[in-house]
């Protein structure tokens, strides 16, 4: 990656859900390094901000560019692999358990099946790895998702209210995933309600009001 | 085809057939109600004989086309968008992605038409003469099943009224499937013979798969 | 109605209308068909529609191609279209099929191999129609009713070959539409009445994507006014003092 350049363009973006206009002339710009906190309330379209980054849905006006790609080109598929996201609600499989979740993960991205294991060690859940994910608490779930982030060691990593169902201990986790983006040069984007709970990771923060950041 | 397309797909087939597994849904649900629904044809058109065996292997791949649907809504309904989301971050070839969820839809469907042709023979005394063709039958129908139920699913994702629309498309454009299913076994002393079915129903298998492998990558976006 | 969205008729408009005015006079004006009687004159309004049916699938089919290549709206405006011309004149062929057949064989229905692939057709587009209603996003419904469009034209072809084979090989009846002579001035009024109902055809595919083209102008404006984004909509929680009350 070079030093330099942005993570993340935005100039002028739009995005719609159906007929409803969520986001609007969304300026916004994201270097290596930084770790950007956009704050607003419920509705703002936070969410919807990160799923256009992830490059999950396509902006209908403006420019947009992540890691260098250009949003509206074929190439945004190529760039997803570099792109770490952790949604508000959980993307496990119920009926796998927790270390076969990773294990999936793993198996699509190329990373090695050990590196699961590890990864859940390292989240504090190594002793429930047979656990189905259906049977774990939403903490425990929140938990897995970012063990699958430390096996993939995305450049960009998008957070979606953070500190959601997470003890203190877990916390201190997210802390040091971000801490461990920053280092590598990538950066990361989080979106919350909660401007105090989530000031010790970031290094600037945002405001998202009337479907715009400032 | 890039070096992780068999890996991927690989691993898709193995999450949904490690999904069916644990919660046994074709095993415990598709499959006897598939039984019930075989039994129910006689006590409404009447248990002669003659007339049964007449139409029971009509009455078998009937069965197997609409619970085959049901088993392709099946898997469209349980994938939440969340779970879609983290597939696509993790890079997912969308043709592997396509390839892995029918392989895995067609040996569930296999399955499903093996148990409902052992159902059906002694339920409507069917004469197992020309039944070799089965194998070369039932593949086929489970794998074009398959192929449609992945596409239709795909169609019809991440929209509220998705999930019950797939029957709808996907039961018209089964109809070589369920003509050849059946035609196979029946056809056996026609001038045409059976190979020509079988021949239809391979193009029909080839022609989805093309279809599944051209439109992918556009059915991947959310928007 | 505004001056942006009424219309005049156009050329192509008037034409029709004259069209189907000559075609319905040179119907009425042909000999009648000694073993069909006067319900031969169905055969007039029949065989324009199904043949316009699948004219209308085949563009539905290229237009779909089309906007998976060039990406532009107006392709996805001329699919959706054509399908639901198609759907229509389907739905008029096999219900001027039925009036024929019972007129002439007594019989509303059979299990003649063109009847049948007509019914499954209708049911394929009756399901692309259910799609795009279903699909609020114009983009997303493009992009998934394209490949459906692709998926259902290919696949009606197997679908063809497998009725015919089907009803060759269990041929019992004598239905036979190719059973009335087609004499010069029969064939002439026929010919006509095919030219007349394509050029009607013409001019309702043209009003109709001109309509779905109005119809994203007012969802792009609807977008772009400068009113409130969704987020507007939720305002802080009216609590009185002492706490919220149940």
């Amino acid at each position: 990656m070079s030093a330099s350049a942005p993570l993340v363009e935005f100039e002028g973006v739009a995005a719609r859900i159906g007929m409803a206009t969520i986001l609007r002339d969304v300026d916004m710009r994201v270097r290596p390094g930084e770790s950007v906190g956009v704050f607003g309330s419920n509705g703002a379209g936070k969410t919807t901000l990160l799923r256009v980054i992830a490059t999950l849905l396509r902006p209908s006006q403006g420019r947009a560019r992540v890691l260098g790609v250009d949003l509206s080109s074929q190439d945004r598929f190529d760039v997803r692999p570099r792109l770490g996201l952790i949604g508000h609600a959980p993307a496990l499989y119920p009926e796998l358990s927790l270390v076969g979740n990773l294990e999936f993960s793993a198996r699509i991205a190329g990373a090695s099946q050990e590196s699961a294991m590890a990864a859940l060690a390292t989240v504090g859940l190594a002793a429930a790895a047979d656990r189905p994910a259906g049977e774990a608490s939403h903490g425990m779930q929140r938990r897995v998702e970012f063990a699958r982030e430390i096996m993939l060691s995305p450049d960009l990593l998008l957070l979606d209210e953070p500190h959601s169902a997470l003890d203190p201990s877990a916390i201190e986790l997210v802390e040091h995933i971000v801490a461990g983006v920053l280092q590598r040069g990538g950066a990361v984007v989080l979106v919350s309600h909660d401007v105090d709970r989530v000031a010790p990771m970031v290094t600037r923060t945002a405001e998202l009001a009337g479907g715009t950041v400032r | 085809m890039s070096d992780r397309f068999w890996p991927q797909a690989l691993a898709i087939a193995r999450r949904d057939l490690d999904r069916e597994r644990r919660s046994g849904e074709v095993a415990w649900v598709t499959i006897p109600f598939g039984a019930i629904a075989l039994l129910l044809v006689p006590l409404a058109v009447g248990v002669n004989q003659d007339v049964l065996s007449r139409i029971g292997t009509g009455m078998l791949f009937v069965v197997v086309m609409l619970f085959g649907v049901l088993t392709s809504i099946r898997r469209t309904n349980i994938e939440t968008p969340e779970q879609r989301d983290a597939v696509a971050l993790l890079g997912i070839d969308p043709v592997a992605e396509f390839a892995g969820r029918t392989m895995a839809s067609a040996l569930l469907l296999l399955v499903f038409e093996i148990v409902m042709g052992a159902v059906a023979v002694p339920l409507y005394g069917l004469d197992l003469v020309g039944w070799g063709w089965m194998f070369a039958v039932m593949p086929l129908t489970a794998l074009g099943l398959a192929e449609l139920g992945t596409l239709s699913g795909s169609i019809a994702s991440s929209f509220n009224a998705g999930p019950a629309l797939v029957p709808l498309l996907v039961t018209p454009l089964a109809i070589p499937l369920l003509l050849g299913a059946t035609q196979t076994v029946t056809a056996i002393d026609s001038d045409r013979g059976n190979l020509s079915w079988l021949v239809l129903m391979a193009i029909v298998v080839l022609v989805l798969a093309i279809v599944g492998v051209v439109t992918a990558r556009p059915l991947q976006e959310t928007r | 109605m505004s001056d942006a969205t009424r219309r005049r008729p156009s050329v192509l408009d008037i034409v029709a209308i004259v069209a189907v005015i000559g075609a319905l006079a040179f119907s009425l004006s042909s000999p009648r068909v000694e073993s069909q009687g006067d319900a031969a004159r169905m055969l007039f309004i029949h065989v324009p529609t199904i043949w316009l049916a699948y004219l209308a699938f085949a563009v539905t089919f290229l237009a779909s191609i089309a906007y998976l290549v060039k990406g532009k709206l107006r392709w996805d405006h001329i699919a959706g279209s054509s399908a639901e011309l198609g759907v229509v004149f389907t739905t008029v062929a096999i219900i001027g099929g039925m009036i024929w057949g019972k007129a002439t064989w007594n019989v509303y229905w059979t299990w003649d191999a063109r009847l049948t692939l007509t019914a499954i057709m209708l049911f394929v587009y009756i399901g692309y129609l259910a799609l795009r209603r279903a699909i609020p996003d114009p983009e997303t419904r493009a992009r998934r009713s394209a490949v459906l469009g692709i998926l259902g034209l290919v696949q009606l072809i197997p679908v063809h070959f497998s009725v015919t084979w089907w009803r060759t090989l269990h041929q019992t009846n004598t239905f036979r539409p190719r059973d009335i002579q087609m004499d010069g001035p029969i064939l002439a009024a026929l010919l006509a009445s095919v030219a007349a109902f394509t050029i009607v055809y013409a001019a309702l595919l043209r009003s109709r994507v001109r309509l779905a083209e109005l119809e994203l102008r007012a969802h792009i404006a609807a977008a772009a006014v400068e009113g409130p984004v969704a987020g507007d909509a939720v305002t802080a929680p009216a609590i009185g003092d002492g706490g919220a009350k149940p």
